[in-house]
């Protein structure tokens, strides 16, 4: 029983971790109709700030996070205004392989700078740290500090989406561009603190991801496939959505643990000898083909 | 004025005619040294290079205090003193990028001879095209058993393969219910006997994974869980509580460095308790795995080919890790005593072919004996096989495995543990809690 408890709670955590990865994504999709597949490397930028910093001042790799933040928002909104803003005017193909090749420039500006070497940070005020809360499950305390700060990110995020002038004027934009433009608010504007917002939130995600994964500059590819199977099924451009499709996928990483539960609850020999952790991924992946083709819109998807 | 000028031109003219170019300058033997200097493990990397560079400058120099037989001269002496120059390329991990540095150095660079690659997965790419090119390539540190059986004739390997270093585990395993290991009362069968393992999923890793399974069978015990991860995870957590979840007695492991250290770190998290933990060398020996773990490593065992002890054992391994810690600042490690020992194969290959055509080193390569004394690795000596199913083995290597512990003076070092009559401390077991 505790296999299959610890894996549910492993699986949570992860979901809630996994879903600040995503939410980045889904605002700049939700606002503008563009897919940004340099996601993942914003959230490696995000990875590399947190632990570079740590590492330089010595300070905890937690307090690192408005470093983190400010470090996404501004490239976030540079690549907007200096790149972005220039794409929009051409075709949606134009669009995807723009954010493509803006994904190619970061991976291997990132491999000139930093080199290929995995780095990982061994030294923070919670890292290695876990609690023991009975029933064979044992919370790390990173993880559980990084599931914490998503949930309030969302709903600081979606505070400001639903209970400010700003939101409005961000919903309002994401509805109808032209008919929000008639109205007097500033698109550009509006798309340019989509990508901020979207750039700041992600790196977050990394500045706090970096407490227990390693980094290079390849990381970002694994995270931007999660991150579009959590947007695709949680509703492309939906907040809620997102955090609900995080657990789900997080749980759904969570499969060969249940598998576990079960080989060792019956004793079935064959079951031992299937290499589940190897395809932990493959059912996210699954899934997100299952969605796309039952419900293009995905679950929380509120846009046609 | 004009005139001078014309016959001083002149002269040159005949002088550079007369000398050929290449006797003016020191003659050299190019060897190409494909080692994983960036990426996952390049803490390995850096090791493989030091002591590949520093074999080098023994053999280039004349050093009468080490005794060892390319100490004793400048150069190759059968080949008027050439000088070996290495040159390194990065294959970051990558048999294919690996594959492709070992044609340029083939085809560009004109190499004499190739040395490396450490992952097997990249050794396995890089000595087929050395053998598509018939340039003759000498290995130190990949492990695979395949390599060996794929019947190579311009491929050497110097390390003994895991056949040998998992037959080892095995051996302690047994040792340890037999009561033969030092400091340690004989642990009754039932207590030490099921099994779990987590290795890389390259060549290497995936070979050891299959070994664990067939000495376990042979020796009697049973492997609960056995799993393969990608070395360049992130996170392993999934991986641990699948390992967890079988409840073994001893968690055996195949990793490179940084996974070796996320594994470590990931096994401390989950609060994992097994009686033994044991590495297959490779990440479980980095200075990194030591530096970035502390204290959580004590009560590690790892196979290797070298330990600091080894020097109590042999003058020669003393002197040459001097020079070494003087050099990197750490003792020699499995790594860079294997890629050490690669050079100097090279350097006694070369001595006895006289000559850089491939053929020469080929037939020299096949004869050579180069006797366990003049070594710095605790081996009988180096003799390939040439015939039967592992042709270009080095068939008097052997391995050992050591333990981390804490020394009197707090610093936690490998302590040899198996073969039993070397052994250099009592083992300490059961695995303390992390």
């Amino acid at each position: 029983m505790d296999i299959l408890l610890s894996s549910i709670v492993a699986g949570l955590l992860i979901g809630m971790i996994l879903a600040i990865v995503a939410l980045g994504l889904t605002i700049i999709f939700g606002v503008m109709d563009i897919v940004n597949f340099a996601h993942g490397e914003f959230l490696m930028i995000g990875m590399y700030s947190g632990l570079l910093t740590a590492q330089a001042t010595g300070i905890d790799p937690l307090l690192t996070l408005p470093l983190a933040a400010a470090v996404g928002c501004f490239l976030g909104i540079l690549c907007y205004v200096g790149f972005i803003k220039f794409l929009l005017r051409g075709p949606m193909i134009a669009q995807l392989l723009g954010t493509f090749g803006l994904m190619l420039f970061l991976r291997n500006l990132a491999l000139l700078i930093f080199g290929s070497e995995d780095r990982a940070l061994h030294h923070g005020i919670l890292v290695g740290k876990s609690f023991d809360i009975g029933m064979g499950i044992i919370i790390p305390a990173t993880k559980l500090a990084a599931a914490g700060l998503s949930v309030l990110a969302f709903w600081g995020v979606w505070l400001l989406m639903n209970r400010t002038k700003v939101g409005k004027a961000l919903r309002a934009t994401a509805l109808n561009a032209q008919g929000a433009r008639y109205m007097g608010i500033p698109i550009e504007r509006m798309n340019a603190l989509a990508w901020g917002i979207g750039g700041g939130t992600v790196a977050v995600a990394g500045a706090l991801i970096v407490n227990f994964w390693s980094v290079n500059p390849f990381v970002g590819l694994l995270f931007t496939m999660i991150a579009f199977a959590i947007v695709a099924l949680g509703g492309f451009g939906s907040v809620p959505g997102a955090f609900f499709a995080g657990l789900v996928v997080g749980m759904i990483t969570e499969i060969p643990g249940i598998w576990d539960f079960f080989t060792y609850t019956f004793n079935l020999d064959w079951m031992a000898d299937v290499p589940m952790t190897s395809f932990k991924y493959m059912w996210v992946y699954l899934a997100y083909f299952v969605i796309m083709v039952l419900r293009p819109r995905g679950l929380f998807g509120w846009k046609q | 004025m004009m005139k001078s000028a014309f016959k001083f031109l002149g002269i040159l003219l005949i002088v550079g005619l007369i000398v050929p170019a290449g006797a003016l300058a020191e003659k050299e033997i190019k060897i190409g040294a494909i080692y994983p200097l960036t990426g996952g493990a390049a803490a390995a990397g850096r090791e493989l290079r030091a002591g590949a560079e520093l074999a080098a400058e023994i053999a280039n120099n004349v050093m009468a205090d080490i005794d060892m037989s390319m100490a004793k001269n400048s150069g190759i002496k059968n080949m008027g003193g050439a000088k070996i120059k290495l040159i390194f390329k990065d294959h970051e991990g990558n048999p294919t990028l690996g594959a492709d540095l070992a044609k340029k150095l083939i085809l560009d660079d004109k190499v004499d001879g190739i040395l490396g690659c450490y992952h097997s997965s990249v050794t396995k790419t890089v000595s087929a095209v050395a053998e598509q090119y018939g340039i003759p390539m000498i290995n130190g540190s990949s492990t695979s058993p395949e390599l060996t059986k794929r019947g190579f004739k311009w491929f050497w390997r110097t390390t003994p393969h895991d056949v040998w270093f998992t037959k080892d585990l095995f051996e302690l395993l047994k040792g340890l219910s037999e009561g033969k290991v030092k400091g340690v009362a004989a642990v009754p069968k039932d207590q030490l006997t099921n099994l779990a393992s987590a290795c890389e999923k390259t060549e290497w890793g995936s070979f050891v994974s299959e070994l664990i399974e067939q000495f376990a069978k042979e020796y009697g015990f049973n492997v609960r869980k056995s799993l393969l991860y990608a070395k360049e995870a992130p996170d392993l957590s999934s991986e641990v509580r699948s390992l967890k979840a079988a409840n073994p007695d001893a968690m055996l492991f195949a990793s490179y460095t940084s996974d070796a250290i996320l594994m470590v770190k990931t096994l401390k998290a989950q609060k994992i308790q097994p009686k033994l933990l044991w590495g297959q060398d490779a990440g479980f020996e980095t200075p990194e795995f030591k530096s970035a773990l502390g204290d959580s490593i004590v009560g590690i065992l790892t196979r290797t080919v070298f330990l600091p002890q080894v020097v109590q054992l042999k003058q020669v391994a003393g002197h040459v890790n001097d020079l070494y810690k003087a050099k990197v600042g750490n003792d020699l490690t499995g790594a860079s005593a294997r890629s050490f020992t690669g050079v100097q194969t090279w350097v006694h290959v070369l001595e006895k072919s006289g000559s850089t055509q491939p053929a020469d080193i080929q037939k020299a390569a096949n004869a050579l004996h180069i006797p366990g004394n003049e070594l710095v690795v605790p081996w009988a000596g180096i003799k390939f096989a040439t015939s039967g199913d592992e042709i270009g083995q080095n068939v008097l290597g052997s391995g050992l495995i050591g333990q981390y512990q804490k020394g009197p003076d707090g610093q936690i070092g490998l302590q040899i543990i198996y073969p039993f009559d070397v052994a250099s401390a009592d083992m300490i077991y059961p695995f303390p809690k992390f």
